[in-house]
């Protein structure tokens, strides 16, 4: 046993000693930076894109297809953390006299948690809500965007879903609305990346450019609700309401 | 700069560490999350070098950093978030089918349920 | 809509059809989700073969089709181009996916997500044979590697998380070392397209070398060749059987054809190539001493992907060395795709039919199963094509004419004539026949041990083999025509002269004799005393998750060392 453990941490130093000798010339190299990039994007990012932030401009503009590409992964992930977890949630026992699936006045605070929580988040909720669509509106001008905007969507959903307080809750809680406006919101990308090729502009084109350059704003959108919702549904699930089949 | 770089070498090789030899489920998935981390800071610190406003076109800014590395790393955090929280759900359901978080115990308990 | 609209078509149209079979999911009835799942899965699986049908004289008058996403200008866009190598990887995907998706119907995995991810999987393997930039092809593979995590982690297995779980850790950190070496590449050049990226690497430096390095050995991690391939087994002998014949089938070769675009342009590409062949000729044989080992069938055949990636990689490798352009380089490109093809096909027919026989007799282990054709007729089924297809696939892999693994396999040996690479090969091959005698021991007839089962067995399993047995017949019927459109697409001239190689000479029959001879001689080794002792000694090497990493750590030693 103890040649085997010698063996085993040989070969996990040897590994590493490999890796670094192998990343330090990139890793600390001192090649001046290019800005080929910046100066093209300097000229022309506000006027072909139609965003003052270039960062939006990049990424929802000249490397949209990135932008699917990550949208695609948080789907996935979402769906197969949600497949695995609400599996296993189902097993443990639902009838324990904390859990989240009964309202306020049928749970019993203790020692370890009061209600401090549901009454300050319930009232935060819709603030933050209000938060998220500025971020993910404004994206095209200031920092922000489809993404920070959707999480920021998705912590108010779940202030409100954390925060009630009574037998009547705010339709955003329920999993199958939020399945429905994700289902939406992915189709109407598709769609949209499509547009521009029926518009003779190729695709992710701007189907409207020669009304208005900004497209972003729609793309923000639509992304920010996919997000939003999608995370929102994860944590839903989390605190035990899921969509049953 | 080059301490800059050092040090976010040395983050890099903490988080490398971690992944390969630490048993710890967890602790692996931290790991990858410290990497993530590292490469993300180390093209959005070596992209500002070369200017010094935030590259935002509207007031009358004249020397922006370069914002493609931003751009990429929105994407690659993204990704790094969303494979942290489904290895993260693969830990809590190996937990809870074998009792463990050590990866060699984990490995050994399922051969044997075979 | 143009062309070069339509080349979008195979990326865009799986992708719609799962936005819908989501949508439908959240509104409607049971009924209204088994309709929008069969309408998605006809979208996505189905035109984009008319659209490849349509873009096939397209690509072979023009030779390729290039647009930046969005018709921006070429130094910022992300560039997309369709020539004869992508057409030839959408046409592998689609002609796989197709049956597996029917075979899942019948026993697969029965959640309702199932198809829209599977959708979504194949959207990213034709985004990921199209693209022509760096970050892109990052995106693209980790959305291929994401769909391939949740797929596998969708068996009830316990055994199936933890086999996600490891090629999850492993194949995310070496996408950090992708990211590494994107950020070196932009660094020096300031560019992430192919394009940009040669013209403006001056001449081979360490930086940029290393940087090479990295990004091959981080994609070459999803082809498995040795010592890369420790994530490969538990991956798709623990996975549902559909989603195991998409892993072995597809997914091992979408990420070793989209390195040639870019190893292709760069100088130290054919250095790479020659020790990435070595590295799969040798993989080749130790992976079938491996596979006769073991003791799952699963994993027998998991094992034998190996080594059969290990015969494409090493075709793959030489022609990188003698240059893709070139004649000799083009020939074997185009064998190693040919032979990419066919292991498609008659993998995934064997993972299917085996996984469906030890199912229905519920044991996989091959040395206690006997007598499975009896168990699958008390499972309902009246004439017994598993079993037929299975032999159907096993002659195919062990390359007995006219199946259609003798053709590529004999093609492949013969590009590779006079080198090491050969003898490894064809000891391979030996290798490869051996276990498969040990394999079919399972169709050995024994009395069958449950009751009369009055449930019909379900038709979509016998239509999915039925489907991917003709290929294999076919495949091997029509070898030659086969093989001389693959060239054309992938030649940079087209007028070269047409396949003048026979294959059905003396001296290529009398190989098959000795292989077969060779295979029965080492199948009775093996199952001797002396052979079991020695093969369970193989099997048990103690093999832990951190080895893993240092077979990634040493083959970027190896490539680095090499190239200075």
């Amino acid at each position: 046993m103890k040649k085997s453990n010698l063996f085993s941490s040989c070969k996990v130093l040897v590994t590493f000693f490999l890796i670094a000798f192998t990343l330090a010339p990139i890793l600390l190299s001192s090649h001046p930076w290019p800005n080929e990039g910046r100066d093209y994007l300097f000229e022309n990012a506000s006027n072909e894109t139609g965003a003052s932030n270039s960062v939006s401009a990049i990424y929802l503009g000249y490397r949209a297809m990135d932008t699917l590409g990550e949208t695609l992964v948080l789907l996935v992930s979402i769906t197969g953390t949600m497949t695995i977890l609400v599996g296993l949630v189902k097993k443990e026992k639902s009838d324990s006299p904390n859990t989240f699936l009964l309202t306020r006045d049928k749970r019993k605070s203790n020692q370890l948690r009061t209600h401090l929580l549901e009454v300050v988040s319930g009232k935060l909720g819709p603030i933050v809500l209000l938060f998220g669509f500025y971020v993910m509106l404004y994206g095209h001008i200031s920092p922000g965007g489809g993404f920070q905007g959707g999480v920021i969507l998705a912590s108010g959903i779940v202030f409100l879903a954390l925060g009630n307080q009574s037998e009547k809750e705010t339709k955003l809680n329920n999993p199958i609305v939020l399945a429905r406006i994700e289902g939406f919101s992915f189709l109407a990308l598709i769609l949209a990346s499509t547009s521009g090729m029926l518009m003779g502009k190729g695709f992710f084109g701007n189907p409207l450019s020669h009304i208005s350059a900004n497209f972003i704003i729609l793309l923000n959108i639509i992304i920010g609700l996919k997000v939003g919702t999608s995370i929102a549904s994860m944590c839903i699930a989390m605190m035990g309401r899921s969509h049953d089949d | 700069m080059m301490i800059e770089r050092t040090l976010i070498f040395m983050i890099f090789l903490v988080g490398f560490w971690a992944i390969i030899a630490n048993k710890h489920i967890i602790k692996k998935i931290f790991g990858l999350n410290i990497i993530n981390a590292a490469v993300v800071l180390l093209f959005i610190l070596e992209g500002s070098r070369i200017g010094t406003q935030a590259p935002l076109l509207d007031m009358q800014v004249t020397n922006i950093v370069d914002p493609i590395p931003q751009a990429l790393m929105l994407t690659a955090i993204v990704i790094s978030v969303c494979v942290s929280a489904l290895a993260l759900a693969l830990s809590v359901r190996l937990f809870k089918a074998t009792g463990s978080f050590d990866i060699d115990v984990i490995q050994e308990r399922l051969s044997h349920e075979q | 809509m143009n062309s070069s609209n339509l080349m979008f078509t195979p990326i865009v149209l799986p992708l719609l059809g799962s936005a819908l079979i989501l949508m439908v999911k959240s509104f409607s009835s049971r009924k209204g989700r088994i309709i929008a799942e069969y309408m998605g899965s006809a979208i996505g699986l189905l035109l984009p073969l008319a659209s490849l049908f349509v873009l096939y004289p397209v690509v072979r008058e023009q030779g390729f089709l290039q647009q930046v996403v969005g018709s921006w200008d070429p130094s910022i866009g992300i560039m997309y181009r369709f020539d004869g190598l992508s057409f030839l990887m959408i046409l592998l995907s689609q002609l796989i996916s197709i049956p597996a998706w029917i075979y899942s119907r019948g026993r697969g995995p029965k959640e309702n997500t199932f198809t829209a991810l599977f959708l979504i999987q194949n959207a990213s393997i034709a985004a990921i044979s199209m693209c022509s930039d760096l970050f892109n092809l990052f995106v693209c593979l980790e959305v291929m590697g994401m769909t391939a995590y949740v797929l596998i982690a969708s068996s009830k297995k316990n055994a199936a998380a933890f086999a996600s779980f490891s090629y999850l850790l492993f194949s995310s950190t070496a996408m950090v070392f992708f990211l590494v070496g994107t950020y070196g590449l932009y660094r020096i050049t300031g560019s992430l397209s192919y394009a940009g990226i040669t013209t403006m690497i001056p001449e081979p430096n360490l930086m940029s070398s290393v940087c090479l390095v990295l990004i091959t050995v981080s994609v070459l991690l999803r082809v498995a060749i040795m010592p890369l391939s420790f994530w490969l087994v538990p991956a798709h002998s623990k996975a549902p059987h559909a989603v195991s014949a998409m892993l072995s089938s597809v997914l091992l070769k979408i990420p070793l054809f989209s390195l040639v675009r870019i190893l292709s342009l760069v100088s130290i590409g054919s250095d790479i190539g020659l020790v990435v062949s070595y590295a799969g000729a040798f993989t080749a044989l130790f992976a079938v001493l491996l596979a006769l080992s073991q003791k799952d069938a699963k994993q027998l055949l998991a094992y034998h992907s190996i080594s059969q990636i290990g015969y494409i990689t090493a075709a793959w490798g030489m022609a990188l060395h003698a240059g893709v352009t070139s004649k000799t380089g083009a020939f074997l490109l185009s064998v190693a795709f040919f032979h990419a093809l066919y292991h498609a096909m008659f993998k995934a027919l064997l993972f299917l039919s085996v996984g469906t026989t030890t199912d229905y007799a519920n044991q996989r282990n091959v040395y206690i199963l006997r007598g499975a054709n009896a168990q699958l007729r008390t499972s309902g089924e009246k004439v017994p094509i598993t079993m037929l297809c299975y032999f159907v696939g096993a002659l195919s892999i062990t390359a007995i004419p006219p199946f259609n693994g003798f053709f590529s396999k004999t093609l492949l040996t013969y590009a590779l004539k006079e080198t090491m690479q050969y003898t490894l090969l064809t000891l391979a091959g030996v290798g490869t026949l051996a276990s498969f005698i040990k394999l079919s021991r399972i169709y050995l007839p024994a009395k069958p041990t449950g009751q009369e089962e009055t449930k019909p067995f379900p038709k979509s399993i016998h239509i999915a083999l039925s489907v991917l047995a003709l290929f294999c017949i076919a495949g091997g019927v029509f070898a030659p025509q086969v093989f001389n459109f693959i060239k054309e697409l992938l030649a940079s001239h087209p007028e070269q002269e047409q396949l003048s190689f026979k294959f059905f000479t003396s001296s290529n029959l009398l190989k098959v004799l000795y292989t077969s001879l060779g295979g029965i001689v080492l199948f009775i080794l093996a199952v001797s005393k002396t052979g079991t002792k020695l093969l369970s000694l193989l099997k048990n090497l103690p093999r832990s998750f951190s080895d893993a990493f240092f077979g990634f750590a040493v083959s970027i030693a190896i490539l680095v060392y090499v190239l200075l």
